[in-house]
């Protein structure tokens, strides 16, 4: 379900966080679908239980799951429809972000950016 | 009142004119993990030993579950596991005969559980321990500490002659261990990756002190690299305090930099016409920074 | 040959202590050759010849330690004729380290036998007598040396019980012919010489050929493969803080020593230095072997819930039982051996309270050695020792003056206890950190 890179600058709970939003605005985590209990994630994953707790907690906290006693951590069921604009523009910032960057990099202008995205978005409508 | 596994005040130990720990003040408390990085040299076994008593501090104190190091009762000794970075093994025994003897001073040792990781972790319970590789013996040093399930679990470099498939293996059961949540463990390793995976918690030792005592994440988010774009004339003036480092290179400067928040990153890029692009690093290389 | 030279000054002059001892050791030479000249009493220049000897002797123990390490490593195989350099250099100290022995043995038997060297020099059958009997001491001591060197050298690198039984069963087996010829001046020099070169060219031959004996082994098997079966339960009678101190088997060291004392009845017990070695020997053992406890009682702390002080006591307790069934054990065999033997009552009635002494005082001082080995400890260890040596001279000759030696075991005594609140108290404030480990010098990570 999750990709993490523990050595990456970015700490693993952040990675969590990024990962999960993205899977329930996409849809591929539908409201009720469970999540994998924290003791099984940190096993597979080798990493600090603690850390993928801190990252549920906080999902549990913005409304994104549920907590249900005795049963693993579930999408939360208002979680998609609830998901305003600005939420999910938060989920493709850290992409708008490195391509910004990249751009920057190689002296693409940001017209040039905007026409290549156009481009792209049209492709994928076809 | 969680009581703290581990608290130390004011904790210094000389040895004649050398300082080797310098007025340390922690507290860690059970469900931690905590990684200990730190040179050679910086006194990271002398720290974990202090914390267990095997050497009376020089000046303040530490307190495990509460007691003095020095006069651990029987019944908090009975909850602290540690793995020394050397090996106490008795040569002429075979293991399994070692691990009865270390059975028999621990009233709740689970012999289930060391079983299974014997069966996991290969280690031949016939087999005597003075023909044992190095790498053999560490895993057997760590399962004489993981055998009476301690509260407390303190490791002096565990994994040092370990393969990566014994490595992950420990690291799989030190996470299953943590995941109670009831349980502090303290490591020291070189291995920063495992480090990464498993502290949540990570004290880096320099000269004796405690150069960062905190949040693995926090650790990560504070310590940056900056790369800071702008016109010569900016570049050539730029400065930003408490930076660790700085160099420049005509258009571009790169700066590491702690305690960073993006706040800073505001100001900057407003005083100066900068643009600055923030990147995190690992474990790895947030340590060789501090260290250059 | 640069290379041997240097490293046999290495060993003699190598560590302070060790400097210490050799230049002692000369010095002392010096000073018997003085004595010769205007002090024509006996046990003076026997005193000074016996101490320059033994000091010079310790000085150069550091050999068989060094040779052991450095046969070990793998440095020396790669180093050109590594091997037969280091070889020749443990060769080299042991001819050397006879010397004072050698030299003094004519001065020695001059005053022995209250007659001035440079009278006897005129006579050349005496001067041939004496050459013959110099040169007979210092072939015999030559031989003496190599084996003791041996013996340092497996209870150096061995840590457990058998290494140490093999070690001493080679010791004793091969000194007691020696110095019964020394006694007795009855061996020939050119049998010493044959023992000479058949043990070092039997020696040599086996080093230099080890890397290869070993490689054959290991590729069948044999060496790793071991069938003897350990019964740990039966080993320690369920005691396992005896098995973490190591005093979980006394067996071993009686069974060792018991050989000894066999040997020792063929050659009589009357002969002092039977007593001067077994007093060393046992001594030596008992207080190497103590001298471990502060290091290995440090797999105790977290184990037990005992304070320091609890764990010295608890320490002392097992080394005591372990000591003590030894030691009872050869009191017995001695008054056994010495009713058999028609011994004076005066000897075993002084004797037997020394070597109780003897251990008493070695495992207290082993008990000291909380910080490593350090000058207070060696000092009070070889005054003790010659303490011992002296008081075993005092028993063995003609007229034993008993209330001396009472006396001075009734001074012995108190300093035993003396050495026990002084290990007790630095017991309390162990610092394992500062206790060297058992088994090999590592350089300390923090």
């Amino acid at each position: 379900m999750f990709i993490l890179n523990p050595h990456s600058g970015v700490p693993i709970y952040r990675q969590i966080l990024d990962q999960a939003r993205r899977l329930v605005a996409s849809g591929q985590l539908a409201p009720g679908a469970e999540l994998p209990s924290v003791r099984e994630l940190a096993l597979k994953h080798a990493v600090n239980p603690m850390t993928i707790s801190k990252a549920y907690s906080l999902l549990e906290a913005e409304g994104l799951l549920e907590r249900n006693r005795g049963r693993p951590m579930t999408v939360a069921s208002q979680a998609r429809g609830a998901s305003p604009l600005t939420k999910r523009l938060q989920q493709i910032q850290p992409l708008v972000e490195q391509t910004v960057l990249a751009a920057k990099q190689l002296e693409v202008s940001e017209t040039e950016l905007v026409k290549s995205v156009r481009k792209n978005w049209e492709n994928g409508n076809d | 009142m969680i009581e703290s596994a581990v608290q130390a005040t004011h904790l210094s130990k000389s040895f004649g004119a050398k300082q080797v720990i310098d007025d340390l003040s922690f507290q860690v408390a059970p469900g931690d993990v905590i990684g200990v990085l730190g040179k050679n040299g910086a006194g990271k076994t002398t720290l974990l030993e202090l914390m267990l008593g095997f050497t009376p501090p020089s000046g303040g104190g530490v307190q495990i579950f509460g007691h003095p190091s020095v006069a651990l009762p029987g019944d908090v000794k009975v909850r602290v596991g540690f793995v020394p970075q050397q090996d106490e093994l008795l040569e002429q025994l075979s293991v399994a005969d070692q691990l009865r003897v270390i059975a028999s001073f621990y009233p709740q040792w689970d012999s289930g559980l060391i079983q299974r990781l014997c069966n996991e972790w290969g280690v031949d319970p016939r087999a005597r321990i003075r023909n044992m590789s190095v790498g053999e013996r560490q895993k057997l040093s760590i399962l004489l500490a993981f055998g009476h399930k301690p509260d407390l679990l303190v490791l002096d470099e565990p994994v040092a002659s370990l393969d990566p498939i014994a490595r992950r293996q420990f690291l799989e059961q030190l996470v299953d261990a943590s995941a109670g949540g009831d349980r502090a463990i303290i490591f020291s390793s070189h291995i920063v990756s495992d480090i990464e995976r498993l502290a949540n918690r990570i004290w880096i030792l320099k000269g004796g002190r405690l150069d960062w005592q905190g949040d693995l994440d926090s650790l990560k988010e504070s310590i940056v690299r900056l790369h800071v774009r702008g016109d010569a004339g900016a570049i050539a003036s730029v400065a930003v305090p408490g930076a660790l480092s700085l160099r420049r290179e005509g258009n571009f400067a790169t700066v590491m930099v702690r305690d960073w928040t993006p706040e800073r990153q505001r100001e900057l890029e407003a005083r100066a016409s900068l643009s600055i692009d923030v990147e995190a690093l690992g474990l790895e290389e947030i340590f060789l920074e501090l260290h250059r | 040959m640069k290379t041997v030279l240097r490293l046999v000054y290495t060993y003699f002059m190598g560590t302070a202590v060790t400097r210490g001892l050799t230049l002692s050791g000369v010095a002392l030479c010096l000073l018997a050759l003085l004595a010769v000249t205007y002090l024509p009493q006996t046990a003076h220049v026997l005193a000074f010849a016996f101490s320059s000897q033994l000091a010079f002797f310790l000085g150069s123990a550091s050999m068989p330690l060094m040779f052991g390490r450095m046969a070990k490593g793998r440095g020396v195989g790669l180093l050109p004729h590594g091997r037969l350099k280091l070889l020749a250099s443990a060769f080299l100290t042991v001819v050397i380290v006879a010397l004072p022995a050698g030299l003094l043995a004519p001065v020695v038997y001059a005053a022995g036998n209250s007659f001035k060297l440079s009278d006897a020099l005129k006579y050349p059958g005496a001067v041939d007598f004496l050459l013959g009997m110099a040169i007979l001491i210092y072939t015999s001591l030559t031989l003496l040396a190599g084996w003791l060197y041996l013996a340092m050298w497996f209870l150096g690198s061995q840590r457990n019980a058998s290494g140490l039984w093999r070690s001493l069963v080679i010791v004793v087996l091969l000194i007691f012919v020696p110095v019964r010829e020394i006694q007795e001046l009855s061996g020939k020099i050119e049998w010493n010489l044959v023992q000479l070169a058949l043990t070092w060219m039997v020696f040599g031959a086996a080093f230099m050929a080890w890397p290869r004996i070993k490689a054959a082994m290991a590729q069948r098997g044999g060496w790793n493969r071991s069938t003897r079966k350990v019964v740990a339960t039966r080993d320690t009678w369920g005691r396992e803080v005896a098995l973490i101190l190591g005093t979980h088997n006394p067996w071993l060291l009686v069974g060792s020593l018991a050989l000894p004392l066999l040997m020792a009845t063929r050659v009589g017990l009357q002969t002092p230095e039977i007593w001067l070695f077994f007093l060393t020997i046992f001594s030596v053992v008992t207080g190497a072997f103590a001298g471990q406890a502060a290091a290995r009682s440090r797999a105790l702390w977290l184990r037990r819930g005992w304070s320091r002080a609890e764990l010295f006591a608890e320490v002392e307790r097992s080394f005591w039982r372990h000591n003590g069934i030894v030691s009872g054990l050869l009191l017995a065999f001695m008054v056994a051996i010495g009713s058999f033997t028609h011994l004076p009552g005066e000897l075993l009635a002084g004797g037997l309270p020394l070597l109780v002494l003897g251990t008493a005082l070695s495992t207290y001082l082993g008990f000291m050695i909380t910080r490593g080995l350090r000058w207070i400890e060696i000092a009070l260890a070889s005054g003790v020792m010659l303490t011992l040596m002296a008081v075993s001279l005092l028993l063995s000759q003609e007229l034993v003056k008993l209330g001396l030696v009472f006396a001075i075991e009734a001074v012995l005594l108190a300093l035993v206890f003396v050495l026990r609140t002084v290990a007790r108290r630095r017991w309390s404030r162990i610092d394992w950190i500062e206790c060297r480990p058992p088994r090999t010098l590592v350089a300390r990570q923090a």
